[in-house]
Order: C-alpha cells, then sequence, then structure tokens
C-alpha cells in the first residue's frame, strides 16, 4: 500500500509554496508540465473527497490525516505536500466551493439579465447543490468553526478572505441591480447578506422536507422580500 | 424548519388582508405594496395570473394555497361576501406564486434529476399559463412533441396543512355547531392535498381521457409519465382558447348555445355516466375551440362519486311530482342516508325550497321542454348561491355534496358568461 502510494510522490511541485519543502523527488517527472499539473490536480481533488467522504461518514474530529490519505490510496507525507491540516482541505473545500458557485453566476448567460433575486438564488442554489453530498459534515464543520483557534472560524485569515471575496460578488450583483449611489442600505447590504446566508445555510440543514423543498420556497420568498427591499430603499432614497 | 413556525402568522396577515381587500378597503394590500414593492419578470407572470381570474382583487392572485377555497366554504356558511364574489370564488385557481427561471430549473432537476433544458430539445423559460399551484411551460420533446410542463411550486404542501390548521383553529365554532362537519374540512383538505401529488393528477387525466372518449367533443390530454414525477407534470399541448379570449372574438349566439350545451353535457355525464367530476370548475381548466370543442387541461381536482350516492340523486333529479310529497322528501332521505347523514325537517325544508326555486324552473322536468334555458339572466345564479347558503345553514352539506356543489356553481358561471341557452332537462334526461 505505502510503496504503491509512493508512486504519487512524483511530483515535485507540490500545490502550495509552502509546502515544497516537504515535497521530495522520488521519480523522475514526466516530461510535460501540463500533465504533471493535471496529475497534480488529480491527487489534490483525490484528497479533498477522501477527506470529505470521511468527514461526513466518521465526523470531523474523528478523521484524521493518515485516514483520509489510506483512503485516498498515498502515504500521510503525501497529504501535507498538498495541505497542512484538515481543516486546510475543509478551507479548500469552502474556496472551491464559493468559486464554482461564483463561477455558476457569472458564466451563465441566461442570468445576465435576470432580477437581483433570481442571480442571488441562482448564487446560494448552486452553493447548497454543492454542499448537498456532504450535508453532515457542514453542520459539524459549523460547530467547529465557533472554536476561536478554528482555521474555519470566521476570524482566521483565509477563512476571512474567502468571505471578503464573496460578499464583494454579492456586493457586485446587488450594484447591478440597484446602482450603489441610489441604494442607501448598499453598504450594509452585503453583511446582511452574510448573515442571511449562514440563516439559510441552517435552514437548509435542518430541512426535514423531502427534497429539501422548504428550502427551495425559503430561499425564493426571502431572496425576493429582500430584493424588493433594496429596490424600495433606492426609490425612497431618490 | 423556521418556515413551519413562520408560514401560518404569514399567511394569517395575508388572510386578513384578503378580507381587508373584499370589504373594499385596499389598505392592507397597500401596506404589503409598499413593503414589497414588485419587480419587472414577477410584474409579467402575474399578468398571465391576473388574465386567468382577470374580475378578483390583485391580492387574491398572489395568496398561495387554499385560502379562496376556505374563503368560499367560509362565506357560503356565514354569508359574509356578496352572492356575485361567492360564485366567482368558484372558479378560482389555487395561485402559486410566480417561479423565476432559475427556481423552476432547480425544482426541475430536484424532481426529475436533470435540468429541463437537458431533458428537452426546447424547454421555454418563461411560463405561459398559471396552474393550480405552479405554472406551465411550453416545451418540445427530443422526438418532437410539442407538451406543456407543468411544474409545482416548492413546499406548497407544507403551506397549505399549514393553512389548513389555521382553518381548523378559525371554525372550531363552526364544527362544534354541525355548521362545518368535521368531516366536510378532512373531505377538502384530503382532495385539495391530494392535488398536491402531480402523480395523481396524471392517473386522473388517464382515467376521465378513457371515460370521456365517447364524447366527441371533448379533449382530454396525454401523459408523457417519462418526464412526470409528483412535481412535474408533462402532458401534450392542448388547443383552444381560455374563455375571456373566447369571449372577447364574439361568438354568435349559436355558437355560444353550442359551447354551452357541451360544457353541460360534459359535466352531467361525469356525473352521471363516469361517477367522477373533473371538480374544479376554474376557467383556465378549459380551452374553448371554434367548433364549440372543449379541452380539458387541468385534472388535479377530481373527485370519484360513490356510485351508491349517484344512483340515489338520480331518482331525485327532475322529479316529475310534487317536491312537497312524502315519495319526493323520501327520495331525499334515502341520499342522505346513503350519506351516512340523517336528514333533519330544517334540512329537508331547505332541499325542497332549493328545488322549488332553483331547478325547477332551470330544468323544467316535463312540459316546455322544447324551450333551452337562458343562462344569459344573472338571476338563476344568484338564487343558486342563496339556496346553496341555506342548505349550509341548514346543516344540509356533507362532503361529496360540496365537490358536487362548487364544480356546479362553476359551469353555471361560465354558462352565465356564455349567456348560453341550453335544453337542461333534455341533457339530463339522456343520462338519468
Amino acid at each position: 500500500m505505502t510503496r504503491n502510494a509512493s508512486a504519487h510522490k512524483r511530483k515535485r511541485t507540490p500545490a502550495r509554496p509552502r509546502s515544497r519543502k516537504t515535497a521530495p523527488a522520488t521519480r523522475k517527472t514526466s516530461p510535460r508540465p501540463g500533465r504533471r499539473a493535471t496529475n497534480k490536480k488529480a491527487i489534490r481533488d483525490r484528497i479533498v473527497k477522501s477527506a470529505l467522504s470521511l468527514f461526513q461518514s466518521k465526523g470531523f474530529d474523528a478523521t484524521t490525516t493518515k485516514a483520509i490519505a489510506r483512503k485516498a490510496g498515498i502515504a500521510e507525507g503525501t497529504v501535507f505536500n498538498y495541505f497542512t491540516s484538515k481543516d486546510d482541505i475543509a478551507l479548500h473545500f469552502f474556496e472551491q466551493e464559493v468559486d464554482q458557485a461564483m463561477a455558476a453566476v457569472r458564466d451563465n448567460p441566461r442570468l445576465r439579465k435576470a432580477p437581483l433575486e433570481e442571480k442571488l438564488f441562482a448564487l446560494v442554489h448552486s452553493q447548497l447543490e454543492y454542499l448537498a453530498p456532504y450535508e453532515r459534515f457542514i453542520g459539524s464543520a459549523l460547530i467547529h468553526a465557533l472554536k476561536p483557534s478554528s482555521p474555519l472560524g470566521p476570524f482566521s485569515h483565509r477563512a476571512m478572505e474567502l468571505r471578503h471575496r464573496y460578499l464583494r460578488f454579492v456586493e457586485e450583483l446587488i450594484a447591478e441591480s440597484v446602482p450603489r449611489q441610489q441604494n442607501p442600505l448598499g453598504f450594509l447590504a452585503p453583511e446582511i447578506f452574510w448573515i442571511y446566508y449562514l440563516g439559510a445555510l441552517l435552514f437548509w440543514l435542518y430541512d426535514t422536507s423531502p427534497g429539501k423543498q422548504n428550502t427551495l420556497a425559503f430561499l425564493d420568498r426571502s431572496l425576493s422580500m429582500g430584493a424588493a427591499m433594496l429596490r424600495q430603499g433606492k426609490r425612497h432614497g431618490r | 424548519m423556521a418556515d413551519d413556525r413562520q408560514a401560518p402568522v404569514r399567511r394569517a396577515f395575508s388572510i386578513a388582508n384578503m378580507g381587508v381587500g373584499i370589504a373594499g378597503s385596499y389598505l392592507g394590500y397597500a401596506v404589503q405594496r409598499a413593503i414589497l414593492g414588485e419587480t419587472k419578470t414577477r410584474g409579467k407572470l402575474s399578468a398571465t395570473h391576473t388574465r386567468a381570474a382577470r374580475r378578483m382583487a390583485d391580492e387574491m392572485q398572489t395568496l398561495r394555497g387554499a385560502a379562496m377555497k376556505f374563503g368560499q366554504t367560509l362565506s357560503l356558511q356565514t354569508g359574509t361576501l356578496p352572492d356575485e364574489t361567492l360564485a366567482e370564488l368558484a372558479t378560482l385557481q389555487m395561485n402559486a406564486p410566480p417561479m423565476h427561471p432559475s427556481l423552476v430549473r432547480a425544482q426541475f432537476k430536484q424532481s426529475l434529476g436533470k435540468e429541463p433544458e437537458e431533458t428537452f430539445r426546447q424547454f421555454a423559460a418563461e411560463p405561459f399559463a398559471a396552474a393550480s399551484l405552479g405554472q406551465v411551460h411550453h416545451a418540445i420533446t427530443r422526438d418532437g412533441k410539442r407538451v406543456a410542463v407543468k411544474i409545482q411550486y416548492p413546499g406548497i404542501r407544507q403551506s397549505l396543512a399549514n393553512d389548513f390548521r389555521m382553518f381548523r383553529a378559525l371554525t372550531k365554532a363552526a364544527q362544534a355547531s354541525g355548521h362545518l362537519p368535521k368531516s366536510a374540512i378532512d373531505e377538502v383538505e384530503q382532495q385539495i392535498l391530494a392535488e398536491t401529488d402531480y402523480r395523481r393528477e396524471a392517473d386522473n387525466i388517464d382515467f376521465l381521457g378513457r371515460q370521456l372518449a365517447p364524447l366527441s367533443f371533448v379533449d382530454v390530454p396525454v401523459v408523457l409519465r417519462e418526464y412526470s414525477s409528483d412535481k412535474v407534470l408533462t402532458m401534450s399541448l392542448m388547443r383552444g382558447r381560455h374563455l375571456d379570449d373566447f369571449l372577447a372574438a364574439h361568438p354568435s349566439q349559436e355558437l355560444r348555445n353550442k359551447l354551452g350545451t357541451n360544457l353541460f353535457e360534459l359535466f352531467y355525464y361525469q356525473l352521471l355516466k363516469v361517477e367522477a367530476l373533473h371538480a374544479d370548475p376554474h376557467w383556465g381548466n378549459y380551452l374553448f375551440k371554434k367548433d364549440g370543442a372543449i379541452s380539458l387541461v387541468d385534472f388535479g381536482c377530481t373527485k370519484y362519486m360513490s356510485p351508491a350516492l349517484v344512483a340515489h340523486l338520480r331518482t331525485a333529479f327532475l322529479y316529475p311530482g310534487s317536491t312537497h310529497s312524502a315519495e319526493f322528501s323520501r327520495r331525499l332521505e334515502n341520499y342522505y342516508q346513503e350519506a351516512g347523514q340523517k336528514l333533519l325537517p330544517e334540512t329537508r325544508r331547505a332541499l325542497i325550497r332549493f328545488a322549488d326555486n332553483f331547478y325547477r324552473p332551470v330544468y323544467p322536468p316535463r312540459a316546455d321542454e322544447a324551450r333551452p334555458f337562458d343562462f344569459g339572466n344573472k338571476n338563476f345564479l344568484q338564487v343558486f348561491v342563496a339556496e346553496s347558503k341555506n342548505l349550509v345553514r341548514a346543516r344540509g352539506m356533507f362532503s361529496e355534496l360540496i365537490f358536487m356543489v362548487r364544480a356546479e356553481m362553476g359551469m353555471y358561471q361560465t354558462l352565465h358568461r356564455l349567456k348560453a341557452r341550453v335544453h337542461t332537462s333534455r341533457i339530463v334526461k339522456k343520462y338519468l
């Protein structure tokens, strides 16, 4: 198993610069860098996938990096070539989640002229769709994030950066529908949205209706109400 | 979860709002409008909804769930609404809020596993009609069939259940006094909740499609099961015009008579031959064609009658003797007994009054049969509503009767708008 796994250590350049020094090269790397990068991404994805499936089945706290490595079919050390800790893996997952959701809204030509509530709906819904297979883990991650020392916590640098990026995107979406200078609530809206998003996440986690039907209805009704309030603010503000 | 707790409160506000609207004040509505405003797409969508039930106040259109059906039952029993409004309520649809394309896609995918654009060759992002509890989109299947795809608003079943919880609480007094039997509420709830299952509706379509085949002037769609689930219903696209559009083209009296006659015959064919009723008389559920043919489009509320009850009903229809005779009373008694109800003296009096004031003039049992009844005159409708209310007051309503009366009232309302002249008794006699 371990020997087999060592075959995967061939990548010289690790995913992140900080783990570079820990990456040993055991074999000659493939001549084409494109392929190497692809391979690297494949391993990284495999680690994330294995980790999430363990977080989901065993719980976040009970999952060790060793177990993650075993599940991914690589050596434990290899995991550290890519990630510093399991928190790091989780954060990476959340970064991916946010990135794909933003892309889902941006790259969808149908949404270009859509009203604000629809864009926000598409954003949150694609996030929830991404999270759906790991529902149990999301619940425990929310709790875990409340620990002051946790890198997942709202005050860790990377988590803050992620939230910032996400909210800046929300702000852009709002500005497309309600110009900033016409929106007296504008400066608050992204912050309010963040609280709303956490609320929606909780609602989704505790939604026991078949197919999470109530979450869809909740998102639709609350977002149209929120968007209408912003628009109303604009009308009164001017 | 939080929604479960909040929903009844929010809907209580909405229902209170509806009361305010009907009483003539639009204050509540104005407040709601001021808070919520209106978006472009939503405005466009609600235009579809408004056309469908054109004369009702706007807030009724935005109200979800079965509120208007409650409103109808409730006002039948308390007499709070003017009769005319009540008759219109019979034809109202259970509307859901309009869905934007992203929500439609999410709901479709959640239900059938793939997005509509992946499933069909073509799928129209904008709906072409409002349907009970959802909206309907045009689509073309991969093998080129034109279809209508009905998609349900998410979570509607839950919110309807909430409505009923509140309705039961509101009507405790009427239930205790027997004016609104618990069994009647159970029946309405069961029927309305059943409407949220589109699979059941697909069964209804198949059933009525087979049963109504002998009527050459009625078209029933064909369900495409491979594109259907409990929340999505795909069926062949039906042709024809809605009542409003049909009337806007100024059809001749002859055509209106023909259509009215067909509609009337359809009702009694269902009741007496099929013993099941397409019981949601909303105008959006019928499409009319230039040759007088009728296309049915919404089958959520299909009521299967008890054959034994229908058998007793037959003996009372067009009863040639005196309505005050012992024989007529006996027939009424049998009918109520079959329904598991004792016929109270006051109920009997109400029924006889109903027969004398409404059925005798509208359905003359013999003699002047050659003369068709003119539904253009409004009086008959007022009499029907007044007598229905009287029957409820006399504790004569039971669950099956509620659906029949509602369907019947809806039919009269449509016949009145068509100003049709129909040989009523002659048609009923055909199926007795």
